[in-house]
């Protein structure tokens, strides 16, 4: 069998595209997912209470349903009861982050629980509100305790992106389909397409993990 | 704007077929990846050290990678490498079980290791060999915390079957886009397919819920 690499240095610029738009909606997609979930966390801890089986449900419904299905529906149905039209990125981004700020919610969830009720107890004694509560003593060691949930959610964005690739979002995983079927040279590219995304996940991963175990001391109570 | 939901109950035949095939290949894909993952497990806890580093590599592979690419991968490479016709459903189940055994490889072993060693250094002080201790000692206490992750891998993988999609394996997800590319009712279509993955997708995920609290283990 005989390997000509030559083709990825052809077309570097074409899957160079590819992987700054995976890199753009990891980041996005990252950063909405994170800050809808903490809303939605907050919601289903400390909102009211005719509101909380609706957020539970769409939790679970989130946590019963494949990402595919979900960016399908947000690219291809969406648009027909909302009456707009969207780009394949703008509907990737809004389907990831509705996906992903599910289990971001949950992540939040299980740190703000793990923070003892007594300490909650303590501050209400020394006269602070719900507010100051949440945001000076349970959220600074929450913080810390979610870093290695978020570090692996933060691999299952990087690795959701690729599933764009099926409404024809131009990154990594679609120019990669492209470049393999026009050249003829499937184990090439996708070959260097798996250097790639382990390039760029093993690192976060390990990362996190290495900030992780920095900052640990500071998530013990 | 008017839709027509009787495109759904018009293909129910199909949809039931390719919901039989979902639930067949989740089901084929965890028998094939638990005895494969427990081996795995095995080879990185207690092999010679160089395969102990192939299993490691492994692992970590294909935990870091999109499964999406892995199904392409399998579906283009697999064929050339080996020199096998491979259907589209088994190159799909190929690309799974390689992918969820990577996970359960990780899954046993950080169960097997979260047993304090000093229970085994106990056992065999009181004469039993090693194997006997991760038997009978080990395993019975590390399986209590092992079921529920792979339960939630479980719901993972029943997820993720709908990604062999993209090479036409004729379970949910690809009926369902293919009805709605031949009758053009597209937002019947796709709320149906979403809809039967949530009646299926839903108990499993309270199931798992249910699971880690049944088997929780406090310290």
């Amino acid at each position: 069998m005989d390997f000509d690499f030559s083709v990825i240095t052809d077309h570097l610029s074409f899957l160079g595209a590819g992987i700054a738009v995976t890199l753009l909606l990891s980041v996005l997609s990252g950063v909405t997912s994170l800050a809808a979930g903490l809303v939605v966390a907050l919601l289903r801890l400390y909102g009211p209470r005719w509101l909380k089986p609706l957020v539970i449900l769409y939790i679970d419904s989130m946590r019963a349903i494949p990402v595919l299905v979900v960016l399908v529906w947000t690219f291809f149905a969406l648009p027909m009861i909302a009456g707009v039209t969207m780009s394949p990125f703008v509907a990737a981004l809004i389907g990831l982050t509705v996906h992903l700020a599910a289990y971001a919610a949950e992540i939040v969830r299980a740190g703000v629980e793990s923070v003892r009720p007594g300490q909650s107890r303590a501050a209400l004694a020394l006269g602070m509100s719900q507010t100051q509560i949440v945001r000076r003593i349970i959220m600074p060691q929450a913080i810390v305790r979610m870093l290695p949930a978020f570090g692996s959610l933060l691999s299952i964005t990087i690795k959701d992106t690729a599933i764009a690739s099926v409404i024809a979002v131009l990154e990594l995983m679609r120019q990669s389909e492209t470049l393999a079927g026009q050249s003829f040279q499937p184990i090439e590219v996708f070959s260097f397409a798996m250097l790639v995304y382990f390039l760029i996940l093993f690192p976060v991963t390990r990362g996190v993990d290495m900030f992780y175990r920095r900052v640990a001391h500071l998530g013990r109570s | 704007m008017t839709f027509d939901w009787s495109v759904v109950w018009q293909h129910r035949d199909a949809l039931i077929a390719a919901t039989g095939t979902t639930i067949l290949l989740t089901l084929a894909t965890m028998a094939i990846a638990v005895p494969c993952g427990i081996v795995v497990a095995a080879l990185r806890l207690y092999a010679w050290a160089p395969v102990r580093a192939i299993a490691t590599a492994y692992v970590e592979l294909f935990r870091n990678l999109p499964l999406i690419l892995v199904v392409y991968w399998a579906f283009y490479v697999l064929p050339i490498m080996t020199g096998l016709g491979l259907s589209p459903l088994a190159t799909g189940l190929a690309a799974l079980v390689l992918n969820v055994t990577a996970y359960n490889a990780e899954t046993f072993r950080a169960g097997i290791n979260s047993i304090r060693r000093g229970q085994v250094e106990a056992a065999m002080a009181l004469g039993m060999s090693r194997m006997q201790a991760l038997r009978r000692v080990v395993l019975p206490q590390a399986l209590r915390r092992i079921l529920p992750v792979l339960a939630s891998t479980w719901v993972s993988l029943f997820k993720d079957t709908s990604l062999v999609s993209v090479i036409a394996v004729s379970e949910l997800a690809y009926v369902a886009m293919q009805i709605r590319a031949q009758t053009f009712r597209v937002l019947e279509m796709l709320t149906a397919m979403a809809a039967i993955y949530w009646l299926l997708g839903y108990p499993q995920a309270k199931l798992v819920d249910w699971m880690q609290r049944r088997f929780a283990v406090t310290e």
